[in-house]
């Protein structure tokens, strides 16, 4: 972002298509990985209970994984440690980047600062979803099926969230088509459109959710609470699946900053990449969302962030946001567990975006 | 967005607490408690034998599920001060191992540990107490979705959600079974059964007004006793004809309060805010013209803890209910 204003235009392309030092990626991704281990490593070895500790943690963990370690823990630690504390921080990992990544693809799709993962319509169609399923139990009972309102561990609402997340992307693309081009601009405001009719949807299917407002509200505020292994083992394949497509098409979105005219010009099937790529993006966040509702934040500062320290190139920023959304969000998520519940999204905003406004006025002094 | 949803809460917590649920199938509970002679004296009551629980019990709980019992629980979580209230009035107050930061009776349970702070259950410290058994309150009050998780831990949970003063006899019944406390809760349901049977002797024959018991006024959204809930139950047995709100969340709109008409306003909520009182209720807009303000029928409630909390001293609230409707008939 600093130089991509000030190079003449073929450095800047030979900038974007190339790539960074090995070492200085080595490095920079080095450090991400060691900052996802400690956010896990403090996300399981600390907790409210002071049951289990961080000693008491590890050594679970080894015995689970099958290594011969004495035991010296209560079944309540191990309870806490293997079926609470691990399942949310590896959720977190899986939400975090997820959302990051898909951050990454929408800002440099739509070239728009403000764009995030939910962008296009995304959040608005899985709250839509998330709330007509967390209501459904009320309106037909028949449905409700015993205590929960899960099937094999899958709960109604995360499907619809998933499904709603998707299929409003689909209609926003489909709507904001116009003689096979899909211009940016257009995008963006046909998103903007649906998003407010769904977004009065769910205000109005909430005026009547009676008792089930409370559950609504958790989960259009978004929490890691209920992660479960089931949840992750659905939500995992897909996020891990779209970011890694997204990733080898690093060399597509480097282009595809330079403008939709003149990456054409450079060879790239501007139309197709775009729908490829938005589809990839709403996937991993569709699924992000169906386990842990409408998380803020994460998927629209991370980006920029890494962009301001480690410049545009995509190649090493989709992998250092992966990695940094992941490592901010199981963070986060083990302050407002430690807060006492706090919904993750205040914790993310209030820790990230200060940080984030220092670090951009650093930059952009030292631009100056 | 966040900040919109944050003022909401407060609300939406104390509408929760004071809801009522939907009509339909009676709760089983109910059934419970018709073992129980009801409305017999406290002699008679007690008379009947109570024989002792057998481990493994099947127990069927007010969310309607079929909870097995292994054996006696010896360490129980309360997830709401008025199962605390439930599970001490059996006897059972040195078993609790885990309460909510809003348990404040009986005294003793104040020191223990928390596991729900600011209505936010913390799994990790229910799971960390090591229960054998949770007592959890329904519509909602503790969350479907933590209910199943506390399912999927492998934990007993019984859920309690009375929705009449014999209902709250009907759980301490259930509770009494499922901790093997048959004979102290057949006591404590002989004496809510008095209590009720002099209440009612107390004001019978006189009119029934038109009550609207006060739970909050939120920005503009009115919360009273939701229709079919215990609230509602304890105003028709003090001798009142109860204005009621919405069955699940409980709340009334103003047009719908000014075409009841209250003959009577109790505010609960001036137990707490000591800014509401009959003259600010008077001054708000559109509340002046009921026939509870004209004739100076609005009374502050200061003991709104022991009329909305479904638990044992529901005698308290009742009797502070029928004193407030029907002052002339208890001597005032």
């Amino acid at each position: 972002m600093r130089a991509a204003g000030t190079l003449p235009a073929t450095a800047r392309i030979g900038a974007l298509v190339g790539g960074p030092s090995l070492a200085r990626a080595a490095i920079v991704l080095g450090a991400g990985v060691l900052l996802v281990i400690v956010a896990v490593v403090v996300g399981v070895g600390v907790g409210t209970s002071g049951l289990a500790g961080p000693l008491d943690a590890a050594g679970i963990l080894a015995h689970r994984i099958g290594l011969a370690v004495p035991v010296s823990w209560s079944p309540g630690a191990e309870q806490i440690v293997w079926e609470l504390r691990l399942p949310r921080a590896v959720t977190a990992l899986v939400v975090g980047g997820g959302l990051a990544t898909a951050g990454v693809v929408f800002q440099a799709l739509l070239r728009n600062p403000l764009a995030d993962p939910y962008v296009i319509g995304t959040a608005a169609g899985a709250s839509l979803g998330a709330v007509a399923g967390l209501m459904v139990p009320t309106l037909v009972p028949a449905l409700a099926l015993g205590a929960g309102t899960a099937w094999w561990g899958i709960g109604l609402a995360q499907v619809l969230a998933f499904a709603g997340g998707l299929g409003t992307m689909l209609v926003v693309y489909g709507v904001a088509r116009t003689g096979g081009r899909v211009p940016v601009v257009t995008l963006l405001l046909v998103g903007y459109a649906i998003s407010s009719v769904l977004a009065a949807a769910t205000a109005l299917l909430m005026f009547f959710a009676g008792n089930r407002l409370g559950a609504i509200f958790g989960w259009l505020m978004g929490s890691l609470g209920g992660a479960t292994w089931t949840d992750l083992a659905l939500a995992t394949p897909l996020v891990a699946a779209a970011a890694a497509v997204i990733l080898v098409r690093w060399r597509r979105l480097n282009l595809l900053l330079l403008g939709d005219g003149p990456a054409a010009h450079l060879g790239l099937d501007v139309e197709r990449e775009k729908l490829i790529l938005t589809v990839l993006a709403t996937l991993a966040t569709s699924a992000a969302v169906a386990v842990a509702g409408t998380i803020g934040f994460v998927g629209l500062v991370v980006p920029h962030l890494l962009r301001l320290v480690l410049g545009p190139d995509h190649r090493l920023l989709l992998p250092t946001s992966f990695l940094g959304g992941a490592a901010l969000l199981a963070l986060a998520d083990t302050g407002a567990r430690l807060a006492g519940g706090v919904p993750v999204g205040v914790v993310t905003a209030l820790l990230g975006a200060p940080f984030f406004l220092v670090l951009l006025r650093r930059t952009r002094a030292i631009g100056a | 967005m966040a900040l919109r949803v944050l003022r909401v809460i407060p609300p939406l917590i104390a509408a929760l607490l004071l809801a009522a649920c939907q009509t339909g199938a009676p709760s089983p509970s109910v059934v419970a408690s018709s073992a129980i002679p009801s409305g017999a004296s406290g002699t008679g009551a007690s008379a009947v034998p109570v024989p002792a629980t057998h481990y493994p019990v099947v127990v069927t709980d007010d969310a309607g599920r079929d909870v097995t019992i292994a054996a006696d629980p010896r360490r129980i979580v309360s997830l709401a001060p008025s199962t605390t209230e439930i599970a001490c009035a059996v006897g059972a107050c040195a078993e609790l191992v885990g309460v909510t930061d809003f348990d404040d009776y009986p005294a003793q349970v104040a020191g223990l540990p928390k596991v729900v702070i600011g209505a936010q259950v913390d799994v990790e410290k229910v799971v960390a107490a090591e229960p054998d058994l949770v007592l959890a309150a329904g519509n909602g009050f503790t969350p479907d979705a933590i209910l199943s998780q506390l399912d999927d831990l492998g934990l007993t949970v019984l859920v309690l959600y009375p929705q009449s003063a014999d209902e709250i006899g009907g759980d301490i019944t259930l509770v009494g079974r499922t901790l093997d406390a048959g004979a102290a809760a057949a006591r404590e349901v002989a004496r809510i059964d008095d209590a009720v049977a002099s209440v009612r002797t107390a004001v019978a024959g006189a009119d029934r007004p038109r009550v609207f018991y006060e739970v909050g006024v939120f920005e503009g959204q009115i919360f009273t006793a939701g229709a079919d809930s215990f609230l509602a139950s304890l105003i028709q047995i003090a001798g009142g004809d109860p204005v009621t709100g919405d069955a699940t969340t409980t709340s009334l709109a103003l047009e719908d309060l000014v075409a009841a008409d209250p003959q009577v306003i109790l505010l609960g909520d001036a137990a707490y805010d000591a800014t509401i009182t009959a003259e600010t209720v008077a001054a708000r807009p559109g509340w002046g013209e009921m026939t509870a303000v004209a004739d100076g029928h609005v009374l502050p409630m200061p003991d709104d803890l022991v009329i909305t909390r479904p638990g044992p001293r529901v005698t308290e609230g009742l009797l502070a209910l029928a004193r407030a409707i029907h002052p002339d008939r208890f001597g005032g």
